[in-house]
């Protein structure tokens, strides 16, 4: 039998399943909201939005139209006034500075002869904001660096960048590893992307681009990716026996040690004390000194 | 007793050169390093994944804390990888705006570099003379933006506030002196016999081996390739300025200090440019009151005054946050060639190189 006031316990969700354990109960507000959708552009999924926006829009027209002639018809048989015929209502008129880019076809030359050269192992090709995407199929993507480097008429000299991207939503996959490619000689830039489930282990850039070895230790060590070929897969940001992966999206934001009340709202100090006794709980001698 | 063995020592994280945190951990033979491996620390504060979990504005003085050397330049670079992210178009003057302070950044920051540098070799004056013009440089911050060094100069879609009343005879009185502040400089050091025997061949990384390693910045035009973002991928106003891209052949320590003097000589040159032609009108654009992002990525890099700052975002359909939020960190990439350049050389030219990197730990380890 409970008591009448017996505090409510706030609900946990259940720890994801990750490589860490992690205990929700003895910090409820270390929970994480986890993601829902899966932000990758592409021009296919833009596509797709973009027509099944129109049909919607389209069909919540047609039942407008549907429901006047009902409701029109009612008014006659009942001789009263007809109702206000519908209008259909315009886009509102945005002066602001903003435009959102959306992804383009591809019309790049670099792009166009990528496909080529890479025939079926290309999964994508689309522009965005200026800056060239090439999807392609995670076994190939050494093949693909190879040809962005060696190619007369692509020859990407430096990997600038290499990382990664947690999607937890997405269905056929779990991360994206993005490698953005820069040419000094022709001044163009050029992102490769694969798209890696859990476990996958990828081929390692480093044999191509030396640049590669820190990045994808980083990334191994953030996202927990590995890479296969690579000369030293090891933690790099992180000390080797940390637990789990931080840039996950199920890695809590509010870390180990961290204190689990925010400060800004506390104007008169009253959770500063509560923290004060806790730690005193905890073994911290963090009370005021008395003077006994 | 130390007859034929081979010995692994520490440099660093004590060592004034290693900047705090740097481990550099050293196999030698004699005096000589056959083997080197950099060990960056643990000081990571996890700024991407704070960012990722706050606004797209609130990520800016996160971006200030990474290499709180250069904040101007990494606000700048965080600045239009949102406006990309978002499709915004920046008015003129804020661009003008951007660009000169961007420039001063890089005068503070290659001073900061020549003082610290100098002085792991041994040469302490120059450190002293350094920070005397550094200083001046800090109060035009101040006065702009009212802080010194974490300065949240620029916001999404231009700026805060326009320059401030008197702005103009501040920085005209910095650029009279300047130059004969440099050539104070490089009279304590170009001809010194000492720095040169320090620098002159020490620490050589050639062009291919930099590309191949990611190296950008002061680094790579000193071994002879001329990239400078801001003339191959121009932003802000720098496709209207007129400057020079200084390179050198020898890609040695000695090469990129010449560099960097030079390139201080060609951003006060910037700067008295963006003080002539500074056009007038608006300093923000118009925008929203909440901006929700689309789906969009974007990777936007910048010369800062360290190489290729760049900052890669992923934005979710109506979200107030950046879905991800990377940067690829000029100083992560370029200590990366340190074991090429100090293996086969002397401790002391090992000193030489991580000076010549001009690394910041807090933008390494972000």
């Amino acid at each position: 039998m409970s008591e009448p006031n017996a505090p409510q316990v706030p609900e946990v969700p259940e720890a994801p399943a990750g490589p860490y354990i992690y205990d929700y109960k003895a910090a409820p507000n270390r929970q994480i909201a986890m993601p829902k959708t899966v932000p990758l552009p592409s021009r296919r999924t833009y596509l797709a939005e973009q027509k099944a926006a129109a049909e919607a829009d389209e069909a919540k027209w047609q039942k407008t139209l549907a429901d006047y002639e009902t409701a029109k018809a009612k008014a006659e048989a009942e001789g009263k006034d007809a109702p206000k015929a519908p209008v259909r209502p315009v886009p509102r008129k945005d002066d602001n500075d903003l435009k959102t880019p959306f992804p383009e076809d591809a019309k790049d030359a670099d792009l166009l002869k990528l496909q080529v050269l890479l025939g079926d192992k290309v999964e994508e090709v689309f522009e965005q904001a200026g800056e060239l995407v090439c999807q392609v199929k995670k076994e190939a993507i050494l093949e693909a660096l190879a040809l962005c480097r060696d190619e007369a008429a692509l020859k990407y000299e430096m990997l600038a960048d290499q990382t990664g991207t947690h999607y937890p939503a997405a269905k056929d996959f779990a991360f994206s590893v993005v490698y953005h490619l820069t040419s000094i000689s022709r001044r163009r830039r050029l992102r490769l992307r694969i798209l890696v489930p859990e476990g996958f282990v990828p081929e390692s850039a480093c044999p191509l681009y030396p640049s590669a070895n820190w990045m994808e230790r980083e990334i191994y060590d953030m996202l927990g990716i590995r890479f296969a070929n690579h000369p030293d897969m090891t933690r790099i940001l992180c000390p080797e026996d940390w637990e789990g992966y931080a840039l996950r999206k199920d890695y809590p934001t509010v870390g180990w040690g961290q204190r689990d009340i925010s400060f800004r709202e506390d104007r008169g100090g009253m959770l500063e004390r509560i923290a004060l006794q806790k730690a005193g709980q905890l073994g911290i001698n963090l009370k005021q000194p008395k003077a006994d | 007793m130390f007859k034929n063995e081979e010995m692994e020592i520490n440099l660093g994280p004590q060592h004034p050169s290693t900047h705090g945190v740097l481990r550099v951990k050293l196999r030698l033979d004699g005096e000589t390093i056959t083997h080197c491996q950099p060990i960056i620390g643990y000081l990571h504060r996890g700024v991407e994944k704070i960012c990722e979990n706050q606004s797209f504005f609130q990520g800016q003085v996160w971006t200030d804390r990474m290499d709180y050397c250069s904040a101007v330049a990494n606000n700048l670079g965080w600045a239009e990888a949102n406006e990309k992210l978002f499709g915004i178009t920046v008015p003129r003057r804020a661009q003008y705006i951007r660009t000169l302070l961007n420039e001063f950044n890089r005068i503070a920051s290659h001073l900061i570099w020549l003082g610290t540098h100098a002085m792991d070799i041994g040469a302490l004056t120059v450190f002293l003379y350094a920070f005397r013009e550094r200083e001046d440089v800090l109060d035009i911050n101040e006065a702009f933006c009212g802080s010194r060094l974490t300065t949240t100069a620029f916001r999404i879609g231009g700026l805060r506030e326009d320059l401030p009343p008197g702005f103009d005879k501040m920085v005209n009185k910095f650029l009279a002196k300047f130059s004969s502040c440099l050539e104070e400089y490089e009279n304590l050091l170009t001809e010194n016999r000492i720095w040169k025997k320090r620098t002159i061949g020490v620490a050589k990384l050639n062009a291919e081996d930099a590309i191949a390693l990611g190296v950008t910045g002061p680094m790579l035009r000193a071994a002879g390739v001329a990239y400078d973002i801001r003339k191959a991928f121009p932003y802000a106003a720098y496709a209207e300025m007129d400057f020079e891209v200084p390179t050198r052949t020898e890609a040695d320590t000695y090469a990129r200090y010449l560099v960097r003097m030079a390139e201080m000589r060609q951003s006060a040159r910037i700067i008295q440019q963006c003080m002539d032609g500074m056009p007038e009108g608006p300093v923000m654009a118009k925008l929203p009151k909440i901006m929700r992002s689309e789906v969009n990525e974007v990777y936007h890099a910048t010369e800062s005054p360290k190489g290729e700052i760049g900052y890669y975002l992923v934005g979710e359909k109506g979200s107030l946050n950046p879905y991800r939020f990377h940067v690829r960190a000029p100083g992560f990439i370029n200590l990366q060639s340190l074991p090429k350049m100090a293996e086969g050389g002397l401790i002391a030219d090992c000193v030489a190189a991580i000076g010549s990197l001009d690394i910041v730990l807090g933008e390494i380890d972000r």
